[in-house]
């Protein structure tokens, strides 16, 4: 009995020591947890600007002095400058004594803080399109101008007229690292080349890791790479790092890191050895748009200096920002929205900063849910699990949505925007594009938004297409007849892009509202039969005839165009070399021209506990000021109406100069290449009315179609049977119709 | 004297046996405590893992979604029943169980009945019928691809004989390789579960049998199928449960979206549950419970009939 007694008693006291044990780790890891949460949720780095400009000089190269002070080149007329500002303080010029027809090409800094300025000297004026590089001089120089070294390089390093120095660095021992191109060009103190190395692929750095190594980095066969120059083996030599880089902008981490590194929205400070880089800061949750960012560095004070340049006006915005490490405490509260994406375009990043700036009551974070290069499979199950169980983000992304508006709508998780519409006396749905609005409209509810859009279409000549406006794959069947069997109608289309294509533009056509679909009919087939005159791969040939020398020489028919500008039209119009018809997808007779979203697209959660603050954003979007002021010319057309028109003027208003001889003569509005290798350039000039109206008229009978792409997946599955020539067209349309219906009443 | 003796006696004894009475209630009543406390674990994730994720599932059923929870009632068990995939989901799997079932426990039973005659090789043979066991699933699929698909074996072979190649996983005879390969890999199983409820009949009954001159068919119906009942129920039960489990065969085999003829009920609680659909999954799941609680019930109303004199 005793020993019973003693046997229980052993085998509870050892439950309830694996218990609290058990419960011990339980506690202990929330405690961790929070400290961790503590340091990222705790703080803030909240940014000061300073607008980089002297007035009348355009802003150009623009670098970081050791104690946050940006130092920048001013271009006016032709005459260079080298400019020096501090937060808060005033513009001052540095004097630099420059020749004649001489530019800055870089400024770069040695380890003392010192200046050091690739001056490039050029044999004709400098707002000419006949200059040519002639002279390189290295210059090192301090904050206040005192020249320490000439060194005049020559013409070693010129080898093409398109030379350019992207940095500019100086080592310990006083050798000098130039990169251009994919070249890094080492020079000893006295300006000889000692040697040069290609790095395989674009450098965009040169930079000392702590003051002992230089390493470049550059995007070559292995993706990213850092690697160290080595000057004893006049090589690179590759980093020995267990982490991997991706596409970033990667800068000198002073004398506390080795490197300091921008990857996505985040900044990180890395050391050779460690498993893994320690993160900063988010610069999205500084205001600052990190695609614009030019250089970044950790003061002495542990603030953060950072220089951008933000190209989405005409004209360039130069910025100084120095992040302070705050409490967030200390900072005025706002609401916070989530934004919630699969990965940020980089219009979403400029988009969020710019609303953020300017509100003094929300405040926008990303959410990017394949953070972290996650496998998809990862990624959507994190997506869905937030989404179903009611912790979606305020703001949906639907540019990178992984799952069809249809899909959203069914599980309940977006939001009609009509309502918001009809409450808001500041904004009326008549004021906007109606094909636009309608691309996110689903049963009368409209459940997106987005800032610009582009026309997916078809372009070929009009003596091939016709002036039409819509045309049938009897059409297309028609035209390909009428050529040589060695034409093609489209380039680099195998028999997989011609169905997707097909299926994009025509999958609703075979599915009725009550439920059924219509995957035998006569119609699928002939999409089916469209796709098989391709072939099954092609051989890409960079030697052979490039595409615009194709379609000039009647060999190739047609090409798949987005449509995002009307400069962009017109450069079609150039491709072709004569009178071009956008007429879009062959279709059954609808319009075979689709709207494509081209920036900010999202929706609202229905779940959003602060609905007002995204309709603010969406008001944001929508804005005469943001409408009126797209990225660049290239972003789209935007979705209101005046807005527009505004661009359309602006598009056909001519832009003149003075000749030498006092005539006023048309300037272009811009230079476009075209062509597989850009071997078409033109100068693109005001547009004609016609030119505007054939836009007009696109936006106008654009549509939107999509479809599912689980029915796309089952179509493209059963194709390959008929492709291989195993099945019949009427085997596999079965097949599909089969399959296809199942998935369908499922569904409903 | 007696008299009070035996009077006392009684007494005595009586409040001894409320005494022993009330210690065995405090000893049950310890018991019960203590039994409790090592229950409470078990019960505890009974209640978390089983319990709450029913209520959780009956919840989800009667609202418009799981985020909005209006409250619909049976809307969503309409909307399922109305369903024309579900439908045909529910009549493949009726069909495929109605087949696939009763041929697993017959050829299973018979291969046991084989077995357990005397015949040469039978280790080998058993090992043989439970090596589909062993296999991973990916490999069988991979096997059957091997065999069945478009441009397999099967074809390879048919096409020696001058036969034209049919599309065996996406076709009418879907169905049919769906069934041969649920019996492969299921009736190793059965029929070692069989060899042993045919083992353990009592060996004097089947002697006596055979003095009275019973036929072997006699033997068969009245001693050993009566013997065999329960391990007869539990066969079909899990041959059943096995049968619903075959989409993952038919999944990997086919995808989510499959030749009609082999779309499943998992199939069509898979897709809602990748669409998040967790609203009609859970009609779903509930309506395919409640079919499942009636047709169990059945089986053991049949076993209490046929088996209860044996075990009894």
């Amino acid at each position: 009995m005793k020993i019973r007694k003693w046997f229980m008693l052993g085998i509870v006291s050892l439950l309830v020591f694996a218990l609290s044990g058990c419960g011990e780790k339980e506690q202990e890891a929330p405690e961790a947890a929070e400290d961790k949460n503590e340091n990222r949720e705790d703080y803030l780095y909240v940014a000061e600007y300073e607008e980089l400009k002297k007035d009348g000089y355009s802003t150009n190269n623009i670098t970081i002095g050791k104690d946050g002070q940006a130092f920048f080149s001013g271009v006016k007329d032709g005459e260079v400058k080298l400019f020096s500002q501090k937060m808060g303080g005033e513009v001052e010029e540095v004097p630099v004594e420059l020749e004649e027809n001489t530019a800055i090409g870089a400024i770069g800094t040695d380890l003392e803080g010192n200046l050091l300025l690739g001056l490039i000297t050029y044999s004709e004026v400098l707002d000419s399109l006949t200059t040519a590089p002639e002279n390189v001089i290295v210059r090192k120089i301090t904050a206040d101008g005192t020249v320490l070294k000439d060194i005049d390089i020559g013409k070693s390093l010129i080898n093409d007229p398109e030379f350019y120095i992207q940095a500019l660095l100086e080592d310990k021992d006083e050798n000098y690292y130039i990169s251009t191109g994919q070249k890094v060009f080492v020079l000893k103190p006295n300006g000889e080349v000692y040697f040069e190395v290609d790095a395989g692929g674009y450098i965009s750095n040169v930079f000392s890791m702590k003051g002992e190594k230089t390493v470049v980095a550059n995007y070559g066969d292995m993706g990213w790479e850092m690697r160290e120059v080595d000057l004893a083996g006049k090589a690179l030599k590759a980093l020995d790092t267990p982490i991997t880089f991706e596409y970033g902008i990667y800068q000198s981490g002073g004398t506390d890191a080795d490197i300091l590194y921008t990857m996505g929205t985040k900044l990180y400070s890395y050391n050779l050895g460690e498993n893994e880089p320690t993160e900063i800061l988010n610069w999205v949750d500084s205001d600052i748009d990190s695609g614009n960012l030019r250089g970044f560095s950790i003061l002495e004070d542990g603030k953060v200096a950072a220089v951008s340049m933000d190209l989405s006006s005409e004209e360039g915005k130069a910025e100084l920002a120095i992040l302070t490490k705050k409490n967030r405490s200390e900072i005025p509260e706002k609401i916070v929205l989530t934004y919630g994406t699969t990965h940020i375009p980089y219009f979403v990043k400029t988009d969020v900063v710019a609303f953020n700036k300017q509100s003094d009551k929300y405040r926008i974070e990303i959410k990017e849910y394949g953070e972290g290069d996650k496998d998809y499979e990862t990624m959507l199950n994190l997506w869905t699990a937030d989404m179903s169980s009611g912790n979606g983000p305020d703001i949906i992304d639907m540019y990178y949505c992984p799952v069809g508006l249809q899909e959203l709508v069914s599980m309940g998780v977006v939001e009609d925007l009509n309502p918001y519409f009809d409450a808001d006396a500041e904004v009326d749905r008549e004021d906007f594009v109606d094909s636009a609005m309608k691309a996110y409209e689903l049963d009368g509810k409209l459940y997106a938004i987005m800032r610009c859009f582009g026309l997916a279409t078809v372009a070929g000549k009009v003596s091939d297409v016709g002036e039409g406006d819509t045309w049938t794959l009897d059409d297309v069947f028609a035209l390909m007849e009428s050529k040589d069997s060695d034409v093609e109608l489209f380039q680099y289309t195998t028999k997989y892009n011609a169905l997707q294509m097909m299926m994009q533009v025509n999958g609703d056509m075979f599915v009725s509202e009550d439920g059924t679909c219509n995957f035998e009919s006569e119609e699928f087939r002939k999409i089916l039969e469209f796709a098989n005159r391709f072939p099954k791969e092609f051989q890409y040939d960079p030697t052979g005839a490039s595409d615009i020398e194709k379609i000039r020489e009647g060999k190739l028919l047609l090409v798949e165009e987005t449509v995002t500008s009307v400069q962009y039209y017109q450069l079609c119009e150039a491709k072709f070399g004569e009178p071009v018809n956008l007429i879009g997808y062959p279709t059954s007779g609808e319009s075979g021209i689709l709207i494509s979203p081209n920036g900010t697209t999202a929706a609202m959660n229905v779940n959003s506990k602060n609905k007002e603050g995204v309709w603010e954003f969406f008001k944001f979007l929508m804005a005469e000021e943001q409408q009126e002021n797209l990225q660049s010319a290239n972003s789209g057309f935007p979705i209101m109406r005046s807005a527009l028109e505004k661009q359309f003027e602006k598009d056909m208003q001519p832009e003149y100069y003075e000749d030498t001889d006092g005539t006023q003569k048309e300037k272009p509005k811009g230079v476009w290449s075209t062509g597989s290798s850009g071997e078409v350039t033109i100068d693109v000039y005001a547009a004609t009315q016609e030119q505007v109206d054939s836009i007009k008229q696109m936006i106008e009978i654009a549509q939107n179609t999509q479809i599912d792409s689980k029915m796309l997946d089952i179509i493209m599955e059963e194709a390959q049977s008929y492709f291989d020539g195993q099945k019949s067209v009427e085997e596999v349309s079965a097949l599909i119709q089969n399959r296809i219906q199942i998935y369908i009443s499922e569904k409903r | 004297m007696k008299i009070i003796k035996s009077a006392g006696k009684p007494e005595k004894t009586g409040k001894a046996r409320s005494g022993r009475k009330k210690r065995a209630s405090q000893r049950d009543a310890r018991g019960r405590k203590i039994s409790s406390v090592f229950l409470s674990p078990s019960v505890l994730g009974v209640l978390v893992f089983f319990v709450l994720p029913f209520f959780v599932v009956i919840f989800y059923s009667v609202v418009d979604n799981p985020i909005s929870h209006q409250f619909v009632f049976f809307d969503n068990f309409k909307m399922v029943f109305n369903n024309a995939a579900f439908r045909q989901a529910a009549s493949n799997t009726m069909k495929f169980s109605l087949i696939a079932v009763p041929l697993a426990v017959v050829l299973s039973l018979m291969l046991a009945m084989l077995l357990d005659s005397k015949m040469p090789f039978k280790s080998q043979f058993r090992t043989f019928f439970l090596t589909p066991m062993m296999v991973p699933i990916a490999s069988i699929v991979l096997i059957w691809q091997v065999l069945f698909h478009y441009n397999g074996m099967v074809n390879d072979m048919t096409a020696l004989f001058g036969a034209g190649k049919i599309d065996w996983l996406k076709s009418d005879h879907a169905q049919v390789v769906i069934i041969v390969l649920f019996l492969w890999k299921n009736l190793g199983y059965n029929m070692i579960l069989f060899m042993a409820a045919l083992s353990s009949i009592p060996k004097d009954i089947l002697e006596v049998a055979v003095l009275e001159s019973a036929k072997p068919w006699q033997i068969f119906v009245h001693i050993k199928i009566r013997y065999l009942s329960s391990t007869l129920l539990f066969v079909t039960i899990m041959s059943l449960i096995n049968s619903f489990k075959v989409f993952r065969e038919i999944y990997l085999l086919t995808d989510d979206y499959p030749y009609p003829t082999v779309y499943m009920m998992q199939h069509f609680m898979n897709n809602t549950f990748s669409n998040l659909d967790y609203q009609r999954l859970s009609a779903a799941a509930i309506m395919m419970s409640i079919v499942m609680v009636v047709i169990i019930g059945i089986l053991f109303l049949a076993e209490n009939h046929f088996g209860r004199d044996v075990e009894g």
